[in-house]
């Protein structure tokens, strides 16, 4: 199952430091893939993707994609920010829940309201990549 | 456990702008103004400098120019010390770990009197620069801070999820607001005491919807020092003090959010570090007389008062709003005007929350005194409630 790709403006304003173990993360991510860490031994998924299980810190642990659906949780709209954001603001970002079992946190691209079906979508920037979310029903 | 640990004497500044910058000429400096209110907390206490055998000091901020500093205030103070003479750091929760420490060098009989002390200089920094850093230190950096996530951030979503599952409006929960400053119009050490009223609340820009400007906290620099002693050591000095009653933590063992879904608003972590300081002092929530939460937001004062079992679940804006939680009510809370209007140097501000708590039961609070307190429970927290840290002071006539 993959994700939107869409093209974004300019350079993250502050890019995440990728490591050997999540460069698989965030290549998926560009090439509209959602993926996670499962653990091999509890087989419970973990995000962000972990090289430890931190449920039962097996240290065997493989790829698996996510559906890249969820529902919001929860959002806010951020009208005071730090520095680097200024020229986004205002900015909404949530709590997304997957049907995994698992709760990230993310930039929230549209007005889409609590318990509301919701989709990631890769943002491609100059620099690198990122995900936010939106409604489902805007493009599923 | 060992012998009775008190809290025998405290000092406090009030809570503003003290910081300087180069350009001013002549600037406050951090232990200057520490080395002062040590020795004002010590005569409270009826103590003198050769009874002191610890100094428990809350982190600085990293704005303020003396690093070491417990290392240089030893040596300022001149104080050798047989007990742990360190720093500590637990954002929100600093102050209350270092509390705590201090209370254990006692119980441990490392000393009998031990200092819990602090000073928080961060008005020399912008609030979009100190917000560079503050997002770090509330989030994953990788995964939260990319986003923009900012510390309050996470408390405007609990305050979205509150008011969908349980119908709350926004003007009740801007009720706290008002009612905490109400409070600090009361108290000499509060950094905002000018009277407010709902609409002036709602009529605030917006900070992280639906919080406006006035229920989020505002920047202050404050420093307090509290004396921890062993109850031999408190009743020779003959002056009235608070026995430490019941001591309660719990770390939920997640950062922000928990990466399985959980129901975000229960602060589990206050609901269990308060069922085990409940217990620990043979109490009940209803036996307790105020309470002081570290609630930086509106919101956070409402969820924590609930998981607390002071409030009634999902009831806890509404029973603000009618004034149960205000002075003269059933439970009141954050009598001192709370992090709102007695304001939040954050390192140091639960050291305030006790200081308020030691004036209450010794009955020192003036106006805004609660009659007849002899239980008050002191609730600290860090990130989103992920962890919480509950004290329960009793008085001692």
């Amino acid at each position: 199952m993959t994700i939107p790709v869409e093209t974004a403006p300019g350079v993250r304003p502050y890019p995440p430091r990728m490591s050997a173990f999540t460069k698989p993360f965030w290549d998926g991510v560009a090439a509209g893939l959602f993926r996670t860490s499962q653990c091999d031994t509890c087989h419970k998924p973990s995000f962000p993707p972990k090289p430890v299980c931190p449920h039962c810190w097996s240290n065997a642990v493989s790829w698996i994609d996510l559906t890249g659906r969820g529902t919001l949780y929860s959002a806010t709209t951020i009208h005071a920010g730090p520095a680097v954001f200024a020229a986004d603001l205002p900015y909404r970002v949530g709590i997304v829940d997957l049907p995994e079992g698992l709760r990230l946190a993310t930039r929230v691209l549209d007005d889409s309201a609590l318990d509301e079906a919701v989709e990631l979508v890769a943002l491609i920037h100059d620099d690198g990549p990122l995900y936010g979310a939106r409604r489902l029903s805007d493009h599923g | 456990m060992g012998e009775n640990v008190v809290l025998l004497g405290g000092a406090a500044t009030p809570v503003g702008k003290m910081q300087g910058i180069a350009s001013d000429g002549t600037q406050q400096l951090e232990h200057e103004v520490l080395a002062k209110l040590v020795v004002e907390a010590l005569e409270d206490a009826g103590l003198r400098k050769c009874d002191v055998g610890s100094m428990i000091f809350t982190l600085p901020r990293p704005y303020t120019q003396q690093k070491y500093f417990a290392t240089f205030m030893a040596n300022y103070m001149r104080l050798p010390c047989e007990g742990l003479v360190m720093e500590v750091l637990g954002n929100g929760m600093t102050p209350a770990l270092t509390l705590q420490t201090a209370i254990d060098q006692v119980r441990l009989g490392r000393t009998k009197v031990a200092l819990a002390l602090g000073i928080n200089f961060e008005t020399g920094t912008s609030a979009p620069e100190h917000m560079m850093s503050s997002m770090r230190a509330t989030g994953d950096v990788d995964f939260h801070v990319p986003f923009g996530f900012t510390p309050i951030a996470w408390y405007a979503m609990d305050a979205v999820r509150y008011m969908h599952e349980y119908n709350v409006t926004r003007e009740e929960i801007a009720m706290v607001a008002v009612k905490n400053r109400r409070h600090a119009a009361d108290n000499p050490i509060a950094q905002f005491r000018k009277p407010m009223t709902l609409d002036d609340v709602l009529a605030q820009r917006p900070i992280v919807e639906p919080l406006g400007l006035f229920e989020v906290p505002g920047r202050g620099d404050g420093a307090v020092c509290i004396v921890v002693a062993s109850e031999d050591v408190a009743r020779e000095s003959g002056k009235p003090f608070v026995r430490v009653k019941g001591e309660g933590f719990y770390h939920e063992g997640a950062h922000q959010i928990s990466e399985v879904p959980n129901d975000m608003i229960a602060f589990e972590a206050a609901n269990i570090a308060g069922a085990k300081a409940y217990s620990n002092a043979g109490i009940t929530p209803g036996d307790v007389d105020l309470a002081e939460i570290y609630a930086p937001c509106t919101i956070v004062e409402i969820l924590a008062a609930e998981a607390l079992g002071l409030c009634s679940r999902g009831q806890g804006a509404g029973q603000a709003a009618s004034g149960e939680t205000a002075l003269g009510g059933r439970i009141p809370i954050c009598t001192s005007g709370g992090l709102l209007s007695r304001g939040h140097p954050a390192y140091v501000t639960a050291l305030y929350n006790y200081f308020e708590l030691m004036e209450q039961l010794r009955g020192r609070a003036g106006a805004r005194q609660v009659r007849n307190a002899e239980l008050g429970l002191a609730c600290t927290e860090l990130g989103n409630y992920n962890a919480a840290m509950v004290h329960i002071l009793e008085a001692v006539a």
